[in-house]
Order: structure tokens, then C-alpha cells, then sequence
């Protein structure tokens, strides 16, 4: 039975270049809140770990003490017992003050605060509708004028670009089936639904080239539907969108009515 | 507790009435589980294949697949996959774990553990049954209509299900199936409530009840309450789908006024969190009493494992919005639903103290039932434990829909419901069958099984973690999941072994069935009521109806002097 199991795990990373540990991990953070998630997991695990190792410790610890070669004779108690009923009470309520309310409190504040706190609305902020639709995802920036829906917005199709040092938020709207927008490396996603806009809200700390991918099931082409995100510096992004604006304004097809499937943004 | 009489009717004598339209409760839970046994092997099939597409990507199905898929030379193609998982989802969740662990254990310990002769409504019992068939066959012949079957996920979140997103008439015989797999389950469930209620042998009160119907009842209030939710919710989709209704369209798809496709979703997890307990309090009352009769010791604080059974039947009718945190509700949903979330674990960690307290000082026999118990503790434990990260609403940005969730809910509703089931196979073989199941293979079966699933569930959680999402057919068209190439095909051979050391179960089960070892009257030596009568069970239960005089875990008490470490619940409790 050994023999099966280290043919499993030779198998799986005899291709090996990366550290078990590399592999396991998750995606660069690049935004300025990440960590939170990323800490409140690692508390959550450290938490979890102790207490599964002593549900272990109880269970094959027990298992070895208590067999029947070792203990033949069984002590005979209901567990009705005052100090037996303290102990199990004792047990859920220390699981749940000392764990549960506080990732609660953490993830709440965190929630609340941070990333259900949208910037106000006379913030200088970076606006970008999304519209999904089977399969692919359509950006729109305000362009120069700074509103949406306007003769010279920028259009990308699968490819958000973003600045690092500035806010950013989107809002969502999908022409057909549930989408999710999924930023792996911003550690957020947010459903796009028909019929009523979503928003999500980050900062970016690290240009490069990224991914973005919808999480929620949309059809045969679901695991296609990935776009590609890539992070300027602050002074890089202004270049692309002026040249992009540009183009927009010499390139639009504004004789289609499609174009104008943007939405006057919501505050 | 009867309150009316139970007469002995005669045994049926025709092959019909006695095999196919039977009134008798244990031969309906031998049809549910084979019934449940057959759906095993589909969804477990089907998971295979699922498996075999994530790590091999674009390589043909090995020996079936050429026959399977002859257009794409074996390969399964990216629409057939989506079927597969959500047929997968729809036949474990109700056409297998519900038949196994609520229709044939149900079914079968109920009144034998409650000392009656049958369900009080044996007509509906039947009902219960032959609807269950007729929804399997409307789910089955799903899969030969043009378009295929229901390729939306299990959930079918509309507008995906809806016209728009599913044109094909499967999805349509989908929603048809769970409508009547509904009815069965409510039949099923009403049966359950009330012979419990009314049937408890003369002497039994509440707590005097085993704990696996302390769980079966409670899973069966579960089901009535809200299987009847799932099915409206379902039969307005169909209403969308046949008549043009436009309850869950919105957007530029709803031509005819608007509603909304989250709407669904807010029906679909009212009954989905609690269906998640429906599957697992019969597991956990079995093991509950499993752990109890292999230690050879009372179960440890028996009424607080019940209540916190009772508990948190209750409280997970109060949490379903964790499901739906990325469609951006009002934060103040957000953090109720999450804090109500979080509670659950004061119950959950009281009857874990519990189960560690029965085994504690115990004189344990490591019979393949008990390893099968033990098990259930330990992937219980690990499942509960994961689910925090998903309670909490920040976390769950990060890792909702991802193969994390994937994990969790595996480990929860397939790793333990499935050891649970096992377990209970094994320790109710000779009462259903009055034969014995060879213990040594069991043993095989119990180590393999747990390798297989533990490496498949944790393997799904870590790329779940690393970012790889539900649903897809090719992880790796993206670029940051192409380091988990190595480890979805570890995943796929821990399934491999995982399906292969069921072979095992099937040979075990089949030949004790055929020239199995002739199973004593209790060879268990445990005193709840089904073991007071012969293997297996008279087609009456019980020639006289028992009188309960102490709980069912009456187990080394000191003052036996008789030569047993047990006692039958009908028998006075020996003091000293």
C-alpha cells in the first residue's frame, strides 16, 4: 500500500522544476488589499490545523489506547456526568469564541470597510464597464469626455488594462447568462448578471501581464472564457489610453447600434 | 407509544407482490438500495471520466471511450463534459447517497429500530419508491434527446437554464426529474415523521431511540420542509422554460417584463444548505451509534448529541446566503448570514467531543463497520473544518467557485456520507440479508477507499487554493494553472484507485449475497431491537411487539451478571 502511494506522488512531480510549495500557492498578489484575504486564510489554517490535530490525537489516540487487546473492559459512563457536560460545552464554546467570532469580526471589518466600501463618489477613480456575455468579456473606458456610452470610448475585448497607485472600479453587467469576473491575482470575483450591475472595487501595486477568468458555470465555452489583464505604471497607462482614445475616435462604428451597450455609470 | 393496533398480515405469496410492488418496508429498502447502488456506479463512472478530462486533456477515455464518443474518437468533447458533471452532481445528490443512506436505511432501521411492524403508511412507502424510479428514468432518457442532457451544472442556475442558455429539451426533463424525485422524497419523508411519532414501541420515548433515528427523523423533517421548495422553484424554471413565463429572465432576454435570475438562486439554497444536512445527519446518526456499539461503551452524552443534531437541523435553515456571497448582497445579509454561519460550529464541535467521549475509555473492536465510523470522523472533521474558509464572506471572494469548494463539499457530503453508507452496509448485511460480509476485504476496501478519497478531495482543495475554478474542461488553456498539471493527475489517480478498490465492495456484496456465511441472530452483540428478532428480519418484524425498558447503548455496565457487556433494550436496566 506504501508502494501505491509513493507511485502516486513520484508520479505526479517527478516533472518537478517548482517547489511543492510553489506549485500549491496561489497567484501573485498585485493589489494593494490582497493580504487581508490571503492573512485571514493563513489564521483560519493555523487555527484549523490545531484543531484537527487534536481531533486526531483523540481519535488514534483513543483507537490505540482503548482497543480491546490493550483495554478489555470498558469504563461505563453516559457522559452525563456534570464535568463531562462542562468539558463538551467548554469544547464548542472555545471553538467559537476563540475562532469563529474572530475571523468573523476580521473578515467582517475587513467587508465592511474595505471591500464592500466603495470609493466615494468624488474620488479620482479609474471607471470601467464590463459586459459579459457567452463567451468573452467587453471593456469600455469613458474616454476624454468622461462619460460613458459616448462617441469616443474605449473599447477592448478579453483585455483589461489597469494602472498600478490608483483605485479602480467596475461595473458588471452581463447581456445573457451569469458570469463571474475573476481576478485571481486581486484574490476577488464578482457575478456580472443580466439585468442588474455589479461592482467590485481594487488597487493595483505590481505592472505585468495577467489573467482573469469566469468562475461561474456560462455554457459549453465556459473554460474559455479568460481574458487577459495587463498592469501599466501610472505614466504607461496614461500613453495606452491616449493612443487607444485616438483610435477609438477615428476607429468606432458608431453606426452600430451595438456599440452603445454601455450604461450611464452608477455612483 | 402505538396508539393503534399493528396486526401480522400474511406474507405475500406472488413474485409481484412480493418483490416488485411490495408494501413491506425492508424489501422497499432493498430496492432503494440497489437502486442507490446502480447510481453509484453511473455517478461514479461519470466522475471518472470528469477526472480522466482534467488531467489528460484531449486524450481519448480509455477502453469505453472509443464506444461512448465514436464523433471525437473517444475524446469527450467540452458540451458532453458539461453534462457529465452536472449528471454527476443531480444523480450522487438524488439518485444515489438519498436512495442509499434516507430510502434503504431509512427505510429498513426505522421500524425495526422502533419496534414496529412497518411504516404507518406502507402505500405511500411504495409510492415513494416507484416515484424515485419514474424521476431516474425521466433523468436517464434525458441523455437521448438531440441536444443532450442538462448541461448547466447541478445548481442550473438560470438564465443559463433557461432558453437562452440551454435550448435543448434536457434541461427541461431535468427540472421534470427533480419535480418528481421531490414528491418521492416528501412521501418518503411524511413516512418517516410519522412513524416515529406514532409507532415507538411501548416504553420508548425520545431519547430511548437509537441515534441513526434521531437522524433519520430529523433529515426527514429537513425534506419535508424544503424538497417542496426546491420543487416550486424548479416548476417555476419549467413554467420559464415551456410556457414563456419570465420569472428568472431579465436583461435583454426578458421580452415580456423582467424577473430575476437571482431570485432562483435565493429558492435554490433555502433548500440546498438543509440539503446538505439531509445527506449528512443519517451519517452522522449512524456513526453516532456505530462508534457506540464497537466501543463497547454507552454513546457519550446521547442527549446532547441529539439536540445538537436537533440544533443544527435548525440553524442550517438560517445560513443558505453564504452560498451567494459573489452576487453582491447587501453587506448587512452578508455578515448575518456569515455569523449565523459561523454558530453551527458550537453544535458541530459538542457532538465531535461526543464521539471522541464514546470511543474514550472504551474497549474498542475494530470491526469493518467501526473503521468505516472512524472514518467518518476524520474526513468530517477535515470537511467541517474547510468550511470556515467558505462561511467567511472575505475568504470566500477569493475561493468561491473554485476547486476548493469542490473539496469541501466533497469531503462533507460524498467522503463521509459514502463511509457512513458503507459502514452501515457492513453492519446491517446480516439483519437485510442474514448473511455475513467477509471482514477482510471490507478492511481492504475501508484503507483503499480512504487513500482514494483523500487524495482526491485534498488534491481538489489545494488546486482550489492555487486558483483553478469549477466547470472547466481544460484548466489549462489558462497560464497560471498550468503548475497544477502534475497535481490534477495525482488527483485523477487517487480516483482511479478510489473506483477500482470498489470492485472490492461489489465482489464482497455480491458474494455474500450469493454463498455468504449464514449470519447469526445478533452477531454484532448489540441490544437495539432489530437484533432481538431472527436474521434476517420476518416479514412482520417483530411477533410480539417489544416493550422498551433502557436506552439503546446498554454496554459494560459493571452489574451485568448474565456474561454479556450488553443489554437489550427490552430488558430492565441492571443497577447495583
Amino acid at each position: 500500500m506504501s508502494f501505491a502511494i509513493m507511485y502516486f506522488i513520484s508520479s505526479a512531480f517527478a516533472d518537478t522544476h517548482m517547489s511543492f510549495w510553489e506549485r500549491i500557492s496561489p497567484p501573485k498578489d498585485i493589489s494593494v488589499n490582497g493580504h487581508l484575504i490571503d492573512y485571514l486564510f493563513h489564521y483560519t489554517t493555523f487555527f484549523n490545523i490545531v484543531f484537527f490535530l487534536l481531533v486526531c490525537a483523540g481519535l488514534f489516540g483513543f483507537s490505540y489506547l482503548y482497543a480491546k487487546k490493550r483495554h478489555p473492559i470498558a469504563y461505563y459512563t453516559h457522559g452525563n456526568k456534570k464535568i463531562h457536560v462542562i468539558v463538551a460545552t467548554l469544547i464548542g464554546a472555545f471553538v467559537f469564541f476563540a475562532i469563529d467570532l474572530n475571523i468573523t469580526r476580521m473578515s467582517s471589518n475587513d467587508f465592511s470597510k474595505i471591500f464592500a466600501n466603495f470609493p466615494k463618489k468624488d474620488e479620482d477613480v479609474i471607471k470601467v464597464e464590463v459586459l459579459a456575455q457567452q463567451w468573452m468579456w467587453t471593456f469600455r473606458y469613458a474616454g476624454a469626455d468622461q462619460v460613458f456610452n459616448t462617441d469616443d470610448d474605449v473599447i477592448t475585448t478579453n483585455d483589461l488594462r489597469l494602472p498600478t497607485g490608483k483605485k479602480v472600479v467596475l461595473e458588471l453587467l452581463s447581456k445573457d447568462v451569469i458570469h463571474s469576473l475573476f481576478l485571481p491575482n486581486v484574490r476577488q470575483k464578482v457575478d456580472a448578471m443580466p439585468g442588474r450591475i455589479s461592482k467590485m472595487w481594487f488597487e493595483l501595486t505590481t505592472p505585468g501581464n495577467y489573467e482573469i477568468a469566469c468562475a461561474e458555470m456560462c455554457g459549453t465555452h465556459h473554460y474559455k472564457m479568460a481574458s487577459k489583464f495587463k498592469v501599466y505604471s501610472p505614466e504607461d497607462f496614461q500613453r495606452w489610453l491616449a493612443t487607444a482614445n485616438q483610435m477609438a475616435l477615428a476607429e468606432n462604428d458608431l453606426a452600430n447600434a451595438d456599440y452603445f451597450w454601455g450604461w450611464q455609470w452608477e455612483e | 407509544m402505538a396508539t393503534f393496533e399493528q396486526h401480522i398480515h400474511p406474507a405475500p405469496t406472488t413474485f409481484l407482490s412480493k418483490y416488485i410492488f411490495s408494501f413491506d418496508h425492508k424489501v422497499i429498502a432493498k430496492q432503494f438500495l440497489w437502486y442507490g447502488i446502480f447510481f453509484l456506479a453511473v455517478g461514479g463512472m461519470m466522475a471518472l471520466m470528469i477526472r480522466w478530462t482534467l488531467a489528460f486533456p484531449g486524450e481519448a477515455f480509455p477502453i469505453i471511450g472509443t464506444m461512448l464518443f465514436p464523433d471525437t474518437h473517444g475524446v469527450i468533447p467540452p458540451d458532453t463534459y458539461a453534462m457529465l458533471f452536472t449528471m454527476h452532481g443531480t444523480i450522487m445528490i438524488f439518485y444515489a447517497i438519498t436512495p442509499i443512506l434516507i430510502g434503504a436505511f431509512g427505510n429498513f432501521c426505522i421500524p425495526l429500530m422502533i419496534g414496529a411492524r412497518d411504516m404507518v403508511f406502507p402505500t405511500l412507502n411504495m409510492l415513494s419508491f416507484w416515484f424515485a424510479v419514474l424521476s431516474a428514468i425521466i433523468l436517464m432518457s434525458s441523455l437521448f434527446t438531440p441536444l443532450g442532457a442538462a448541461a448547466g451544472g447541478w445548481t442550473s442556475y438560470p438564465t443559463l437554464s433557461t432558453v437562452i442558455g440551454s435550448p435543448g429539451v434536457g434541461q427541461t426533463l431535468w427540472a421534470l426529474a427533480i419535480f418528481v424525485v421531490g414528491i418521492s422524497s416528501t412521501l418518503g419523508a411524511i413516512n418517516y415523521i410519522t412513524t416515529i411519532i406514532v409507532l415507538r414501541a411501548p416504553g420508548m420515548g425520545y431519547f430511548d431511540m437509537p441515534l441513526t433515528v434521531w437522524g433519520l427523523w430529523l433529515t426527514a423533517i429537513l425534506n419535508a420542509i424544503f424538497l417542496p421548495v426546491l420543487a416550486a422553484g424548479v416548476l417555476l424554471l419549467i413554467f420559464d422554460r415551456v410556457f414563456g413565463t419570465t420569472f428568472f429572465l431579465a436583461g435583454a432576454a426578458a421580452t415580456s417584463g423582467s424577473g430575476d435570475p437571482v431570485l432562483f438562486q435565493h429558492v435554490f439554497w433555502i433548500f440546498g444548505h438543509p440539503e446538505v444536512y439531509i445527506l449528512i445527519l443519517p451519517a452522522w446518526g449512524i456513526v453516532s451509534d456505530l462508534l457506540s456499539f464497537f466501543a463497547r461503551k454507552p454513546a457519550f452524552g446521547m442527549k446532547a448529541t441529539a439536540l445538537s443534531m436537533t440544533t443544527i437541523t435548525i440553524l442550517s435553515t438560517l445560513v443558505y446566503g453564504h452560498h451567494m456571497f459573489t452576487t453582491q448582497m447587501s453587506p448587512l445579509l452578508t455578515q448575518s448570514f456569515m455569523t449565523l454561519t459561523m454558530t453551527i460550529s458550537i453544535p458541530s464541535a459538542i457532538f465531535f467531543a461526543n464521539w471522541l467521549g464514546t470511543i474514550w475509555k472504551g474497549s474498542i473492536r475494530f470491526t469493518s463497520p467501526m473503521l468505516f465510523s472512524l472514518g467518518v470522523v476524520f474526513v468530517f472533521g477535515l470537511g467541517g473544518l474547510t468550511g470556515l474558509y467558505l462561511g467567511t464572506v472575505t475568504t470566500d471572494l477569493y475561493l468561491h467557485d473554485t476547486y476548493f469548494v469542490v473539496g469541501h463539499f466533497h469531503y462533507t457530503m460524498a467522503a463521509s456520507v459514502l463511509l457512513g453508507g458503507f459502514g452501515a452496509i457492513y453492519f446491517w448485511m446480516p439483519k437485510m440479508f442474514g448473511v455475513m460480509m467477509n471482514e477482510c476485504l471490507a478492511k481492504v476496501h475501508f484503507w483503499l477507499t480512504m487513500i482514494g478519497l483523500n487524495g482526491i478531495f485534498m488534491g481538489m482543495m489545494i488546486v482550489g487554493y492555487a486558483g483553478m475554478h469549477r466547470r472547466i474542461y481544460n484548466p489549462f488553456v489558462y497560464e497560471y494553472l498550468q503548475k497544477l498539471i502534475p497535481i490534477n493527475t495525482f488527483i485523477t489517480y487517487s480516483a482511479i484507485l478510489m473506483g477500482l478498490s470498489q470492485f472490492i465492495f461489489l465482489y464482497n456484496f455480491i458474494h455474500a449475497l450469493l454463498k455468504g456465511e449464514k449470519a447469526s441472530d445478533n452477531p454484532w452483540e448489540v441490544g437495539t431491537l432489530e437484533w432481538t428478532i431472527p436474521s434476517p428480519a420476518p416479514h412482520y418484524n417483530f411477533k410480539e411487539i417489544p416493550v422498551v425498558k433502557c436506552g439503546p447503548h446498554e454496554f459494560g455496565n459493571p452489574n451485568l451478571k448474565n456474561g454479556r457487556d450488553y443489554q437489550y433494550q427490552t430488558e430492565q436496566l441492571v443497577e447495583g
